[in-house]
């Protein structure tokens, strides 16, 4: 119940959020994944029925599946801003430009888990070799690259380290994949992890968390380089950054279990740049 | 036992009981037929149920497993089994075109990869379900396909208790309706069959036990019974009639029958008393003549005194017959000492010879009475003098033992006909007359709870009686 009140406040006060920018002439359309937030079809339809409502004509909330279709989207500017991954972000950086970063529990930084079962006696990566392992998105930085760049280091990749691996396309279910049993381990948002801790403990007391990484750069909201002068895209930053400004503002952040929105720096997501060094084939 | 137990219960209770059975039997035919049915119809909806299920989640995994999407097909069988409707799902699992468990609703007990053939028995097509007893859950394996080929297989097992328990109330509720109706069923059956053969009950009743005379049914009973059992019971009432007029007559013949002997020894009897009155008179006339000789006085007084004697003996003996027919005296020796006197005479007179043995070797006779005895011997002796013509022999003998007394009547006659042997020996109802008394003779004998017996040895004819020491009636 209360992952869903999570989930439902979110898109409530996203979409109460929009009429601040709502006034533009075209639709302002922002691109959301899953993977980041629920793949629960009804929720996502609720979200998106809630935030039309609340737009009216002037927003829409564009819902893909994966990263890489978001990404897409972006790049080809079907939508005028998305809330991304890091590692996507970095792999397009040429053309992509930041309008704010989450602040977490006082930094833009979060943590990619590796998690296993609670009775799981496993105490490295290393001790998981040969189980199954469920990723969230192959675009994902938590959900998969911190996991592949750290076997690169150790010489292997997932295919020959992990007798199978599966993508789950959102880190609530990485989480249920592990907690179900149906993989031994998973690589997860920490930020997601850590939240459902506080709104579904049930599930994540199922999962025990074996590896932190290091800090990294929170999923950025970010534009297409040429759009970014814009009206929308920067009445769009404006907004997010101004969210701790106001009641509203703060109350959709504290359903987020996010401080605030901040400008972001690109040396914020250098630590996910030195994982993609590792692995060359995704740079 | 039991057969006989049942053979004494009311017609009534027993024809009612029998409704009852079969009634009960019908009741239980009717309720095999109906759970039969029951158990189809509930089968039928098991299926509709498995069916609904399992083409949910065809219709949902088919693509996935088509693309061995593991996270899809685990997700869609987890929301299937926790969702509302699916809180029947108990356990789910698919497998790929190579036999492989893609995932399951438990990855614990059907990992990925897992060889699905092992997952398997009990598995059947949803078509073929069926609920047994004892078993909560069915499990179904079916295909799935996806554009008409065969992408995998879907194993799913369902939790039917709840099904199993509406059947298992439905049948208890069933049987209990069931019981009742057969037994008001059985009830009504008695209760009409009671009706109906209230008649022949009645009629049973006043036939009577064996051993107990048939009773007339009073004329209020037959008024009261079905107006088609009428002449039944009347016809039956007359026939009572008729055999109580029967017994009556024979009654009369046998009080007869009594007499038939003294009458037919009077004229042996008139000569006996008419024999000696000739010496008398002439011993009479001999002391008139020769009043003055001492010794023929004293020898006529002899003869006198022996004439006279035997005259009180024979008068004694007759009166004697007639009294002891109305008194309780027990059987002594004397009897027969009596009965030779009375029959040597007619004896003599056939000039047959007469062999008379009697031997008292205990006394139990002492509890038997004298009166059927004399009347026994004397109709038998009378018979068999008949039977044995002039100069025939005939043969008496008594023997008393501590188990009762043995008579033996013996003649050389040429035996007895088949009429006076049925008269001796049988209860049939027969025309009065053949032989003198027998039918009393066999009367008697069964009323003091004796047999007869007839032998012929030779040329000699026996009939032979045992009495026991203590006969039923005293």
């Amino acid at each position: 119940m209360r992952r869903r009140d999570f989930i439902k406040n979110a898109a409530a006060t996203m979409a109460m959020s929009l009429p601040f920018l709502g006034r533009a002439a075209a639709p302002f359309r922002l691109g959301l994944t899953p993977v980041f937030l629920d793949n629960d079809a009804l929720i996502i339809d609720r979200l998106r029925s809630s935030v039309s409502a609340a737009m009216g004509e002037s927003a829409v909330l564009i819902q893909r599946r994966t990263y890489q279709e978001i990404t897409a989207m972006l790049l080809e500017g079907s939508v005028e801003a998305a809330w991304n991954c890091g590692f996507p972000y970095l792999q397009h950086q040429d053309r992509l430009t930041l309008i704010g970063v989450p602040q977490w529990r006082g930094r833009p930084l979060y943590q990619s888990y590796l998690i296993t079962g609670a009775s799981d006696t496993a105490k490295s990566l290393a001790d998981l070799k040969g189980g199954t392992h469920a990723f969230s998105d192959p675009d994902s930085n938590s959900g998969y690259l911190v996991t592949a760049s750290d076997l690169a280091r150790a010489g292997s990749t997932p295919v020959e380290f992990f007798a199978r691996t599966i993508y789950t396309y959102g880190h609530r279910n990485v989480v249920r994949s592990v907690a179900g049993g149906l993989t031994r381990s998973g690589s997860v948002d920490g930020y997601v992890w850590e939240t459902l801790a506080q709104v579904e403990p049930s599930l994540t007391q199922r999962t025990r968390v074996v590896v932190r990484s290091e800090w990294m750069g929170f999923p950025p909201f970010a534009a297409r380089k040429d759009r970014a002068t814009s009206e929308s895209v920067r009445r769009f930053a404006t907004v997010l950054k101004s969210l701790d400004a106001s009641d509203v503002g703060r109350e959709i952040l504290e359903l987020l279990y996010l401080d605030k929105i901040v400008e972001g720096e690109e040396s914020l997501f250098d630590s996910i740049k030195i994982r993609m060094a590792d692995l060359p084939e995704r740079r | 036992m039991i057969r006989k137990a049942w053979q004494e219960w009311p017609v009534t209770l027993r024809v009612a009981i029998a409704t009852g059975a079969l009634m009960v039997l019908l009741g239980l035919i009717a309720s095999q037929q109906v759970l039969s049915t029951l158990s189809s119809l509930q089968n039928e909806r098991l299926r509709e149920v498995a069916q609904s299920h399992v083409g949910g989640l065809k219709v949902a995994l088919g693509s996935f497993v088509l693309h061995r999407d593991v996270w899809e097909v685990y997700d869609a069988l987890d929301r299937a089994g926790s969702e509302g409707a699916g809180a029947r799902i108990l356990f789910s699992a698919v497998a790929d075109d190579r036999g492989r468990v893609l995932a399951s609703s438990d990855p614990t007990r059907a990992p990925i990869d897992l060889e699905f053939e092992a997952l398997l028995s009990d598995a059947v097509p949803v078509q073929e379900v069926t609920a047994s007893e004892g078993r909560k859950s069915v499990r179904i394996v079916e295909p799935l396909f996806v554009q008409g080929r065969e992408v995998g297989s879907l194993l799913t097992e369902l939790d039917v208790s709840d099904l199993l328990a509406q059947r298992r109330s439905t049948s208890l509720a069933l049987l209990a309706a069931n019981s009742v109706a057969t037994l008001l069923l059985a009830l009504t059956g008695y209760w009409i069959v009671a009706r109906l053969l209230s008649p022949v009950e009645l009629l049973t009743g006043q036939m009577g036990a064996s051993g107990v005379a048939p009773q007339q049914i009073p004329a209020e009973d037959i008024a009261r019974t079905d107006p088609a059992f009428a002449p039944l019971l009347h016809n039956f009432n007359s026939m009572i009639d008729a055999i109580d007029a029967q017994r009556e007559a024979e009654r009369r013949l046998a009080d007869r029958e009594r007499f038939v002997s003294l009458g037919r020894l009077s004229s042996s009897l008139a000569h006996e008393i008419n024999n000696p009155l000739g010496g008398l008179l002439n011993a009479a006339d001999t002391i008139r003549t020769y009043s003055d000789r001492p010794d023929v006085v004293r020898n006529s007084a002899y003869i006198l005194d022996r004439g006279l004697k035997h005259l009180r003996d024979v008068s004694r003996a007759i009166l004697e017959e007639n009294r002891r027919d109305r008194s309780n005296a027990l059987l002594s020796f004397e009897d027969f000492d009596d009965l030779k006197i009375l029959f040597e005479p007619e004896a003599n007179r056939h000039g047959q010879q007469l062999d008379w043995n009697v031997d008292f070797e205990h006394s139990p006779a002492c509890t038997i009475p004298s009166a059927p005895i004399r009347q026994i011997v004397l109709n038998l002796l009378l018979n068999a003098s008949s039977a044995a013509g002039k100069g025939g022999r005939v043969g008496f003998v008594a023997h008393a033992k501590s188990s009762g007394l043995d008579l033996k009547v013996t003649d050389n006659g040429p035996g007895l006909s088949e009429h006076a042997r049925q008269r001796l020996l049988s209860e049939t109802l027969l025309e009065p007359g053949g032989g003198v008394g027998l039918r009393l003779v066999r009367e008697l004998v069964g009323e003091m709870g004796g047999e007869i017996a007839l032998e012929r040895i030779g040329d000699l004819t026996s009939i032979l009686v045992h009495l026991p020491k203590h006969a039923p009636d005293q």
